[in-house]
């Protein structure tokens, strides 16, 4: 089965607004190769929630995409690559230069 | 050679951080592992960061963490946050991993005060994004200061449901609806139930004033509702469900799900503690003593972990764990673990009143119907409904058998999402309470980690050490 084409962009439109009377600091990350900057000292996935990027991966059982549901390191819907590694990003703090990959486009199976 | 601590505290909400605390103040070496970046478990997520406004926000149930977290500090209890535990033995061996590096270490008592999980009720399209438990949103409003910005419809059962709502109202979100699953009449048994409930008017009084913020909002409120599901493409656009025989629909951009709690039990499967059956919250849960002792001496738990009761409980349970475990380890003798026991068991009583009331107004009720042949049911492998149902129907009786079968609970969050609810559907079918359908078995590691971690650990085994001797008599 082919892969169906993700518009990411699509679905950018932030879901949630920030409320914050605090002087916002932000950090530069690579997110799916391209530079994005992103709040800080929050989870990476609330700072791409933050961002408007709600989808957080594409299930490798189902193609569909994903987003993170539970946000306290339970479910794994908000599983992705960052710094080379698979992770709940629920659970990771987001840091300057981070590289975070979610491999929306360009799947393996795309690949072939 | 491994490191050894009197006491290795496992979790850092209310419940570990107060055992900790206990133990460190009384001149024990205490390790806290947290996966979280900071202090506070769910409840008391950010305390020590979070904005005046979110504090405002959240209210008094929230500032309490500030003080806990203070004495969590003074305690000189090591805390190792971002520490994952992937694995535990009874002997008290913990295994975990923290900044992409894994350890091996060891405990003479071992408290598991790792919490409660909102429990996951599959109903169609439950997994489009857009969709999200309503203690993430709650999650992200501490940690983040964020609020949904968009048309919002809230879905389930339970008093964290109304409350959610409640601070979505007061911060002017749109809400669509409030769809409870809860029935609209409560059962003679909750009824009854609410005597011992009078005890605690404060307590009745704060539900009762927050569902009277949300019928003054004017939101949408619609009880006993039936067949929740949820549409959209690539995100829920469209909610709808049914009352009595009435059909209900809402657009929507957000829709927020809340069927209750329950305990996080995954660690004690994997230890093999002797698990028990909550009956009316239909949960499994740590069978423990009065001190919070395990069916292994060395093995404590305390906290939402233990069976789910709330912040407060929490807080006692661990320092009532922690006095037992001094008590123990020849620090304080029985009559000063007694004396000190007494008031936090006051306390503990006192705060218990309203619980069997909630518990049976809220309790979860599942039948064949439940459940949509269609819906997704374990969304790591993409097992539905049907499939297992399939399964059943050829001859299937235990759900851990069903895992081999189907896939159904093999993906990244070995179980922890599906597994409830395999158990309600494969019961169903057979007629059997969830409990007498097994529960699934749980190996290490508890969360994924790298191999390479694993392959780079120091490990001390326990032949370890003639293998040692013999290595010295060779040189």
């Amino acid at each position: 089965m082919r892969p169906r084409k993700y518009h990411t962009s699509a679905i950018t439109d932030s879901m949630f607004k920030k409320e914050t009377n605090r002087k916002q600091e932000t950090v530069k990350v690579t997110l799916d190769g391209e530079s994005r900057e992103l709040q800080s000292g929050i989870s990476v996935a609330a700072a791409l929630l933050a961002d408007g990027q709600i989808v957080s991966r594409i299930s490798p059982s189902s193609n569909k995409s994903c987003a993170p549901h539970c946000l306290m390191g339970v479910c794994f819907e908000c599983q992705m690559e960052i710094d080379g590694v698979q992770q709940q990003s629920c659970m990771v703090q987001v840091e300057e230069g981070q590289e975070i990959n979610r491999r929306l486009t360009g799947s393996e199976a795309e690949k072939k | 050679m491994i490191k050894v601590y009197d006491a290795v505290v496992i979790g850092a909400g209310p419940a570990g951080i107060s055992a900790s605390a206990r133990l460190a103040e009384m001149g024990l070496q205490v390790l806290t592992l947290d996966e979280q970046q900071r202090l506070g478990g769910q409840i008391y997520r950010n305390i020590q960061e979070s904005s005046q406004k979110t504090r405002d926000d959240m209210g008094d149930e929230y500032a309490r963490g500030i003080v806990l977290a203070q004495r969590f500090e003074n305690s000189g209890a090591l805390y190792y946050p971002r520490a994952t535990v992937w694995d535990i033995e009874s002997d008290g061996c913990v295994y975990f991993s923290k900044d992409h590096q894994s350890e091996q270490i060891r405990a003479n008592y071992i408290v598991i005060a790792t919490g409660a999980m909102e429990r996951p009720v599959p109903f169609p399209g439950w997994n489009l994004p857009g969709i999200m438990g309503a203690g993430a949103v709650n999650n992200l409003a501490k940690e983040a200061e964020l609020t949904p910005d968009c048309d919002v419809v809230l879905a389930g059962s339970g008093p964290l449901l109304l409350l959610e709502a409640s601070l979505l109202i007061q911060k002017g979100v749109n809400i669509k609806a409030i769809l409870e699953t809860t029935p609209k009449t409560p059962s003679i048994d909750a009824m009854l139930k609410v005597f011992p409930a009078l005890k605690r008017f404060d307590f009745l009084k704060k539900g009762l004033k927050m569902v009277g913020d949300i019928k003054k909002s004017g939101t949408p409120h619609h009880k006993g509702i039936t067949n929740l599901r949820a549409f959209g493409d690539d995100k829920v656009e469209r909610v709808e469900a049914n009352n009595g025989s009435t059909h209900l629909q809402f657009s929507t951009d957000m829709l927020l799900t809340h069927f209750g709690v329950i305990p996080n039990t995954h660690i004690f499967r994997l230890l093999g503690c002797q698990m028990a059956w909550h009956r009316e919250q239909r949960y499994w849960y740590p069978q423990i003593d009065k001190w919070g002792r395990t069916n292994f001496d060395h093995i404590f738990a305390a906290g939402d972990g233990a069976g789910v009761k709330g912040a407060l409980t929490a807080e006692y349970r661990g320092e009532i764990a922690a006095l037992e475990i001094a008590h123990c380890l020849g620090i304080i003798p029985t009559y000063e673990r007694d004396q000190l026991a007494g008031p936090i068991e006051n306390e503990l009583k006192h705060d218990d009143y309203p619980r069997p009331f909630v518990d049976a107004v809220f309790a979860p009720s599942f039948s064949k119907e439940s459940f949509d042949d269609e819906t997704v049911l374990c969304r790591c492998e993409n097992i539905k409904i049907k499939d297992v149902r399939k399964a059943v129907g050829e001859g299937v009786r235990e759900v851990n058998e069903l895992k081999i079968v189907t896939r159904c609970g093999m993906g990244p969050c070995q179980g922890r999402m599906c597994g409830p609810a395999m158990a309600e559907v494969v019961g169903a079918e057979l007629a059997l309470s969830p409990d007498q359908v097994g529960v699934l078995k749980i190996r290490p590691p508890l969360k994924p980690i790298p191999l390479g971690e694993i392959a780079d650990m120091e490990i001390e085994t326990a032949g370890a050490g003639q293998a040692d001797l013999f290595k010295n008599q060779s040189k």
